[in-house]
Parts: structure tokens; sequence; C-alpha cells
């Protein structure tokens, strides 16, 4: 529990408008699938390109490649940005499942070419996805719901009120959203937050 | 209630890519059927991706001149192709009977070969990976025993739908048992039947794979 819990306090002494904070990198998402937003695309390509440029090149050991993969793993956060679910993980973590399933997929093509395993076929990451698969992700909230009155006073101002208004008040995001004047995405990525700042106070109980 | 998982390490590879294909799949499917792996999954993905994207470092300097083309280049590329999950191939009929599979093999349904009657009660059908790996659904009708045998390296089993058992314990929906060398055992059905995906472990060498950005301490994590 260590390594989360330094992790999510470095996030929060991170200046907030910075691709570093997760919500700010979810809210550049969301602009891009909304208006296409050339400049919220262009923060993204910013921070992560040059980190997979440096990963891959160690990977691949081979430039042209590595740009590859890059090329690959940004143009499909462009295009496929509406795919990306703000509740069920971070802007990076989905920026990475890309970036391993493209890695994948150059490695077994250079060895196996056609009738092979493709990425898609493990992780459907860029597939479009059916809304009641998130009925999982609910019924973990539910169980969560339970222990929120103990330790929603732990958390940062601007999660306990998210979760206020959702769980206590019953709004919907959306609502949330119009109420604080705020983004959806920055909603959505509050309450993933806050449920998995919770998640943390209730493991470290046991 | 799924009393045998994968290893901390098999995940890790698994959310990495560095296992072999018949070992992802087998990974996968166990993942599909148990919650608990789902949960260990988003935190080895988050984990990776922090050591992936968390370093502070500026862009090389060749590209500052370079970015604005990069990102037009992208802006003006070709949409990837559309992929939507089609759930319409779900269920396997064998022995008159219907299984549902999970996401995993329902999205390679179309790699499974056709069925073939073994020793005994047993069928055997392939799932074919475009590689040499083997991986095999097997069937077991009920009251059917296989040979007592141990294993070349290690062979996964999961079992898919059903129960067996072997000499020491008795293995369900879920369940994930990994067995080499120095394991000898009986596998056997009672009343039930049982449906289980099995492999034979043979690992890419990626020696310098995603997982390796994990270090040792995981399991602090993982507790």
């Amino acid at each position: 529990m260590q390594l989360v819990t330094e992790a999510i306090t470095s996030r929060k002494t991170m200046s907030s408008a910075r691709p570093e904070d997760p919500e700010h990198a979810a809210d550049l998402l969301a602009r891009i699938a909304a208006d296409q937003s050339r400049a919220a695309f262009s923060e993204l390509f910013r921070h992560f390109a040059p980190r997979l440029q440096a990963y891959a090149t160690r990977q691949f050991g081979n430039e042209q490649t590595a740009k590859d993969l890059v090329q690959e793993t940004m143009a499909n956060v462009w295009h496929k940005a509406h795919l990306f679910k703000p509740d069920r993980g971070s802007a990076a973590t989905w920026i990475f499942t890309i970036a391993r399933n493209i890695r994948f997929d150059i490695l077994r093509k250079n060895k196996y070419r056609q009738h092979d395993l493709s990425a898609d076929d493990l992780w459907p990451v860029l597939a479009e996805q059916n809304e009641s698969l998130d009925d999982d992700y609910a019924l973990d909230q539910d169980l969560l719901m339970q222990q929120l009155a103990v330790y929603c006073d732990q958390l940062p101002d601007a999660q306990r009120v998210a979760i206020q208004l959702i769980y206590i008040e019953g709004k919907s995001q959306q609502e949330v959203a119009d109420a604080l004047s705020i983004p959806l995405g920055t909603v959505k990525s509050r309450t993933r937050l806050a449920i998995q700042k919770l998640k943390e106070l209730i493991h470290s109980d046991d | 209630m799924i009393k045998f998982h994968p290893s901390e390490q098999q995940l890790v590879e698994y959310v990495a890519g560095d296992l072999s294909a018949a070992m992802l799949i087998t990974v996968g499917t166990h993942i599909d059927m148990c919650p608990h792996c789902q949960g260990h999954v988003q935190d080895i993905e988050e984990q990776l991706s922090q050591r992936l994207f968390g370093d502070p470092m500026a862009a090389p300097a060749s590209w500052s001149a370079n970015l604005d083309m990069m990102v037009d280049a992208i802006i003006k590329s070709p949409a990837p192709a559309h992929r939507s999950l089609d759930d319409s191939d779900n269920y396997l009929f064998l022995e008159g009977k219907r299984f549902e599979l999970p996401a995993t093999l329902a999205r390679n349904y179309h790699r499974i070969g056709s069925w073939h009657k073994m020793l005994g009660k047993m069928w055997r059908a392939p799932v074919n990976l475009g590689s040499d790996e083997v991986l095999n659904f097997i069937y077991m009708g009920s009251g059917a025993q296989v040979p007592e045998h141990t294993h070349k390296g290690h062979e996964a089993t999961l079992v898919i739908n059903g129960v067996f058992v072997d000499e020491t314990d008795e293995y369900r929906d879920g369940d994930f048992v990994l067995l080499d060398g120095s394991h000898k055992h009986t596998p056997q059905t009672q009343q039930e039947d049982c449906l289980t995906l099995a492999t034979l472990d043979a690992p890419l060498h990626f020696t310098s794979g995603l997982s390796r950005l994990l270090n040792p301490f995981s399991s602090l994590f993982f507790k």
C-alpha cells in the first residue's frame, strides 16, 4: 500500500495544469473526444510521446520501430479518445494499455505474420464497448458506500464534495458537473480518485 | 469460489504482454472469471504506467522544432479501423451440452478447431494460435480418468466449467492450476463432467519486457 499512497501524495502536490495531474489529463482526453481539440492533443503529445519514445527505443533498440510505436499509440489517443472511461482508470493507464497492445502486435508481426493472435483478441482496449460492461464496477461502488460515512472526511475537499453530491444527494455525474461548472471528465476522475483513496483507507484498517 | 489463481508474476507478465500467446489466453480467461484478479490487474496496469510515464523528462532537442509537424501528421492520419465486440459466438456445443465462453475465449472463437475423441470419455479441440504453441480445450465426461502422468515444462489447466479432482485437490470453475515436471497426478471426473483449457507453458524470451519495469517490492502492494 505504501507505493500507492506515495503516488497519490505526489500527484496532489503537482500543479493542476499539467498532464501529470490525472484530472487534467482526463480533461484533455475529454476535450479531444468532444471538440477534436488540437491544443489538448498537443499538450498530451508533449508529455507522453517523449516518454514512449525513450521506452520504445530501449525495447526495440531501433529508432524507427520506436517511432512507429509512438506514432501509432498517439494516433489512437487522438482518434479513439471517446473510448477512454475516466471512471475505469487514469488517462496514463489507458495510454499505457494502448502502447502495450501496439508493442505486442509489433513484436508478434515480426515473428509470425498473419493468423497470429493480435493484441485486440486479448485486451479489447480499443474496441467500442458496451455500456453494460460497467456493471461490475457499479457493484464495487455499492460495497464501498457502506464505509463512506466513516472515511469521507479524510478525502481532499474537491473529491469529498463530488462523492457527497453523487452518493448522498443522488445527483448524476453530469448534474454535478453542471452544478460545479466543471467538465464531466473532472467529476469522473475525482470520483475515481476518491474511490481509490477510500479503498486504501479501508484496506489500511484491515 | 475460485481457489487457485495465477501467480502475481504471471499477472504482471499478462498485463505487460510478456507471456506466450497460449498463456495469455489462459490467464486472460481466468481473469475474465475472477473478480479478485481483475482488481489486481487494474492495480498492476496503474503501477506499470506509473513506471513508464512517471519520470520527469524533456522532449529530445530535435523534437521541439518538429513538434507541430508531428502533431499535424497524427491529426491528419486516417482513423484506425473501427473494432467492435461481437458477442454472437459465445457458446461451445458438445455432447448435447452448451458451454458459455468467457470474453477472452469468445473473442478468439474463430481459432477453435473441431472436436476429436481422445481415449475413453475425453474429447479435445485445439485453439489455433498461428504459432507452434499448444492450447487445447479438453472435455471429460463424468466418470472419466486420465492415466497418471507428469509434465514436461509447465502445464497450465483452467477449469471453464464443471469439476475435476486429482490426488491433491478438487478444481472447479475458474481454478487455474500450474503443474511442472515434479508433479505426478491422475486427474479424473466423478459425477460431474468438466471442460478445461490446457496449455504447455513455453514462455517467449522477451528479456527486456515491460514487466521488468516492475520491481520486486510489488509484493508489498499486492498483499
